[in-house]
């Protein structure tokens, strides 16, 4: 299995003059090329996702977004309700509304009384009245002090009163030049941020993510093929991937929408009436999803009818297994979401009875069609990320991977299993009956994936481990997705599942597998492939050091959230009571950490690109398809079709493609157990 | 089957209040709290192991120049076999626990308080037995936060519906939610434990102006404990707003402080039958009698034949439709007959109409067919 040495020009070889080279890439049916633009534009959405998050942490970094602020020190003798109005020195009163101003009370001695608890103040005690953080602010860049009046039903108080006040305006109506909007205007504006997070990350970024870039790239190379096996198909679904973000971005260019990226009925179809920026990003959905149909069915026939001379099925590397079991969840459950959504479009813009029951709909049934597709694409997400963890896990290890056939089969039985398990996400809606059954169901998908990880960090045992850049992340991998999988349990399980149910412990769960399994896998495949997909090398010292820093901020992130959940933090919340505030603010600075992250890993890729050291063949010294190719590959990647005459982790007995045999010695005990194995 | 750990226990545990910010204030919640610390534990336990196993491999089999890993098993049935067996066993234990736990939360104790609560953008309403209603608030930043008051060691139970979008019910020191839906009754009870810490209820002095509230009077001195409820099911612009206050006060004090906020309303049997006198009896008859429309007498909790040939047991969800949207489904004998919609009634009315005709059907009593079918 030694390459030739024709040279063709790798696909990126410029065709010509600029116009030429745009029309080129644009009609291309090279698997390549189609997966370097859907790598770019999930890339780009990953950006536009992450400014979100961002925003949406910053917004949460304060409890309540106006407040006034007082200090009051002084002996008090009466109860204290609900303060009307603050008198400033210049005679000048301040009106105290109940629901736009907040005070809170601290006495003396620590204790903290919420505004409008019954309290009595002994004569002679010293109360503050501080603001959520506990400072002093103040009006119009200046401290002001006054005297305090309390409402008619209970007398002032007594004593030397120091006041001092400010309202803080909100965050993210200021950035959009509104700097007087109300609670409810920027909740609203929030909300919207939160759905423009989830709708990107999941629709755009994580569901095409792994198979439609780095999957279009390798799959074909990795079966030794020339192309999927249907190339004008695989353009038509990255024009439908196009059309679909176009949708997106336009009703977001119309500011979004504020219906969750779950958009569950009554309160979808009812929101927002009026407008058809919530009919776009349904559609945006629902095209998205044929962009999904496409690519899977092209994987699967390509896996099925493409594979090289002599690799049978358990010849082929894990991450066509993984994309391969994906593909087939893609096909099958993706027309389901489909139906559902444009349900949804019939329901707003015909006024069609079907989930809102105010027209004759049910909106639980929304709730199975949903989660009957978003279940197992949850499957779609991890599968792919699972298979790069074997491969890249695998060649750092210069290990053959252990057990093999039962990685192989549980991403089949994940596969299978994702189909019955989707009422899980429906405890606090369903009948008890139907809540039981799901719950046992789904701790059937715990097994495979328990075996997997198992599987995983046995291969480590004997190996010979590089801490590359791509095994970092593998490491990283599953670190966070053993958390993350290990968090689901409280959530099967009914009893806890009742309390944790829409908290925060959900939101931290699914970033840790969605997030730390596959953006982490995503990580993993990019620094593993990118000296194949672009020829060149990169600085191997700061994408480490950018991925030990995405670790850290992970974790600051999202581990401070289960926290939240199990304490009492409903998640989807604008504002919050102020007992949550520093798990909040310490969860922001680690979402800034992240940012910094993966700031640096843009900035090595972007000098990988203009000044990196040319990569040769097989730079990790992998034994799979794609490393007998150039780097980057010829257009019609190999010049020979190459036959495969050992498996894909034969590290024992097997010098990786390109490499020196003095580089990799083999033991001649091995060659010799080999051939007895075989006998 | 419940393996409960003792909350002696759960204290002890230096881990309890990172995760919780206190001890459940229901039985059940007790029992929750211990599952998620057995699980906590659990989680813990594997976690260390397979970390542990991958540091140790990943320093011990790092990478040496010019030497390659030596020839290892890439397989072992047995180890595949254990490590799928073993894990199963323990996730069918944690499955029955929890499911375990789940039955207590989801079966009401007979005898339980019926409260009704309706959800709505962005508030709650609750309506105490008698026809009390909460009209007690607190400002916290831009909303009104209701308070109610809920006995301690008395069972609760409260019957949810939305008036327009799905909310859900979540109280957490309570350890218990539920989804209130627009469509349909939820419902969901809870027993609060006597409230801990020292907060007492204001003092009424006699004689002072306070004096004159009987609802004061009747809290003075109490000691209470206040929980969050929250919207859990998100629900639009306010959804975070959308909170209460429950404040958990003894029986005695309860049952006073129910005698004096519930004065001059009617309870929901006689507000039904005010309803029924004023507007439903030109059809409907309470003696058995045939009319325009079917007889109320015994019907609640009956099956009913309907016009499309099927049945349907006459519980709450029926009754409901069948006042706010008449023509959804037509009982069987009376096609033809077009009876208008009263959506228009209040549900607190709505409510009254239904426990009226629950006071007057004889399966209308604690074994009612409907206790059984009826969501808990």
């Amino acid at each position: 299995m030694s390459g030739h040495d024709h040279h063709h020009g790798s696909y990126l070889t410029s065709k010509g003059a600029l116009f030429t080279n745009i029309v080129d890439w644009a009609t291309t049916v090279d698997h390549k090329k189609i997966g370097v633009m859907y790598l770019f534009a999930i890339l780009f959405m990953f950006f536009l996702g992450g400014i979100a998050a961002i925003a949406v942490r910053l917004e949460l970094v304060h409890p309540v977004r106006e407040q006034v602020v007082l200090t009051v020190s002084g002996p008090l003798v009466a109860p204290i309700m609900n303060p009307s109005a603050l008198t400033t020195p210049d005679g000048k009163t301040v009106q105290l509304e109940p629901g736009k101003h907040l005070v809170r009370w601290t006495e003396k001695d620590g204790n903290e009384v919420r505004q409008g608890e019954p309290m009595t103040i002994a004569a002679g005690k010293k109360v503050d009245v501080l603001d959520m953080k506990g400072k002093p602010l103040s009006v119009d860049g200046k401290e002001v002090t006054g005297t305090f009046t309390a409402d008619t039903t209970t007398a002032p108080p007594t004593g030397g009163v120091k006041t001092s006040t400010t309202v803080k305006g909100q965050l993210l109506p200021k950035v959009f030049g509104k700097t007087d909007a109300s609670v409810a205007e920027g909740n609203n504006i929030y909300n919207r941020f939160f759905t423009m997070h989830g709708a990107i990350m999941v629709f755009m970024v994580i569901v095409p993510s792994i198979p439609a870039s780095l999957g279009n790239i390798f799959l074909p190379i990795m079966l030794g093929a020339k192309d999927v096996a249907f190339p004008r198909l695989n353009l038509l679904s990255w024009y439908i991937y196009v059309l679909g973000s176009i949708f997106a971005v336009v009703s977001l260019l119309a500011t979004g929408v504020d219906t969750g990226w779950t958009f569950y009925t009554p309160y979808s179809s009812t929101t927002d009436p009026h407008h058809w920026r919530v009919v776009f990003m349904v559609l945006a959905a629902f095209i998205l999803g044929f962009s999904s149909i496409l690519t899977g069915l092209n994987f699967i026939v390509t896996v099925h009818k493409l594979r090289a001379p002599g690799m049978g099925w358990f010849d082929m590397p894990l991450f066509v297994w993984a994309v391969y079991s994906s593909g087939v969840i893609q096909v099958l459950a993706t027309p389901v979401i489909g139906i559902t959504l444009l349900l949804l479009v019939f329901e707003r813009v015909f006024d069609i009875g079907i989930f809102d029951p105010a027209k004759g709909g049910d909106p639980v049934l929304y709730q199975h069609f949903f989660w009957f597709y978003s279940h197992p694409v949850v499957y779609v997400m991890i599968l792919p990320g699972m298979g790069i963890i074997s491969d890249v896990l695998a060649v750092h290890s210069q290990k053959k991977i252990f057990g093999y056939r039962a990685i192989a089969f549980s991403s089949l039985g994940i596969a299978g299993v994702s189909f019955i398990v989707w009422g899980h996400h429906m405890f606090s809606s369903m009948s008890e009956v139907a809540s039981t059954v799901f719950s046992a169901l789904t701790f059937l998908v715990a097994i495979p994936t328990a075996i997997k990880v198992f599987n995983w960090i046995s291969t480590l045992y004997k190996g010979s481990i590089a801490l590359t850049t791509p095994m970092v992340y593998v490491l990283i991998f599953l670190f966070l997705f053993s958390i993350g999988g290990l968090t689901g349990l409280p959530l099967g399980t009914l009893s806890t599942d009742l309390h944790l149910h829409d908290s925060y412990f959900v939101v931290a769960h699914f970033h840790y597998v969605m997030m730390g399994g596959t953006i982490m896998a995503l990580m993993a495949g990019l620094h593993h492939w990118w000296p194949k997909m672009f020829g060149k090398m990169y600085n191997e010292k700061w994408a480490t050091i950018a991925a030990l820093i995405v670790f850290i901020g992970f974790n600051v992130t999202f581990f401070t959230q289960f926290f939240l959940g199990t304490r009492g933090m409903p998640r989807r919340y604008a504002s919050y009571p102020d007992e949550f505030a520093l798990l909040h603010q310490v969860s922001t600075v680690g979402s800034l950490l992240l940012l910094v992250g993966f700031v640096i890993h843009a900035l090595v890729f972007a000098q990988s690109l203009m000044a990196g050291r040319k990569a040769p063949k097989n730079p990790w010294g992998g034994l799979t398809l794609e490393w007998l190719a150039d780097s980057p590959p010829s257009e019609h990647n190999f010049d020979h079709e190459p036959i495969v005459t050992h498996g894909p982790y034969d590290y024992d007995t097997t010098v990786p493609p390109h490499w020196d045999p003095k580089d990799y010695p083999i033991p001649a005990e091995n060659l010799a157990r080999a051939k007895a194995e075989a006998h | 089957m419940t393996m409960t750990i003792p909350p002696t226990t759960l204290a002890e545990d230096p881990t309890f209040n990172w995760w919780l910010r206190a001890p459940a204030a229901t039985e059940f919640g007790k029992d929750t709290d211990s599952m998620y610390m057995w699980l906590w534990w659990f989680c813990v336990a594997w976690f260390v192991l397979l970390m542990g196993l991958m540091c140790w491999w990943v320093v011990k089999y790092r990478r040496r120049p010019g030497k390659i890993a030596p020839a290892s098993t890439s397989h072992n049935t047995p180890l595949e076999i254990a490590w799928t067996i073993i894990p199963t066993l323990f996730l069918v234990y944690i499955f029955f626990r929890g499911f375990a736990g789940y039955l207590d939360t989801m079966v009401a104790p007979a005898g339980a308080i019926d409260m009704d609560l309706i959800g709505k953008k962005w508030s709650w309403e609750l309506k105490y037995p008698k026809g009390a209603v909460a009209s007690e608030t607190t400002v916290i930043g831009q909303q009104q936060i209701p308070v109610w008051y809920i006995p301690a060691g008395k069972a609760v139970r409260l019957k949810m519906v939305s008036n327009d979008v799905i909310h859900a019910f979540w109280v957490p020191d309570f350890r218990v939610k539920q989804d209130v839906m627009p469509n349909r009754y939820t419902s969901v009870w809870f027993k609060a434990v006597a409230p801990s810490g020292d907060k007492r209820m204001p003092e009424v002095a006699p004689g002072s102006p306070e004096a004159a509230s009987k609802v004061k009077v009747a809290l003075s001195g109490a000691p209470y404990q206040d929980h969050w409820v929250f919207c859990a099911e998100y629900c639009g612009d306010m959804h975070s707003e959308m909170a209460a206050i429950i404040r958990v006060i003894p029986e005695a004090a309860w049952n006073n402080w129910l005698e004096a906020a519930g004065e001059g309303s009617l309870p929901p049997v006689q507000l039904g039958e005010l309803m029924w006198k004023t507007q439903c009896a030109s059809c409907h008859t309470v003696s058995g009698d045939k009319n325009t429309g079917p007889t109320w007498k015994d019907l609640y909790g009956s099956e009913v034949a309907l016009s499309n040939g099927s049945t349907v047991l006459a519980c709450d969800d029926f009754i409901r439709e069948s006042i706010v949207n008449p023509q959804a489904t037509i009982v069987k004998g009376f096609e033809g007959v077009v009876m208008p919609s009263f959506a228009q009634l209040s549900n607190e009315r709505i409510n009254g109409i239904i426990a009226y005709m629950r006071s007057i059907s004889a399966k209308g009593g604690d074994d009612s067919p409907c206790n059984k079918t009826e969501k808990k």
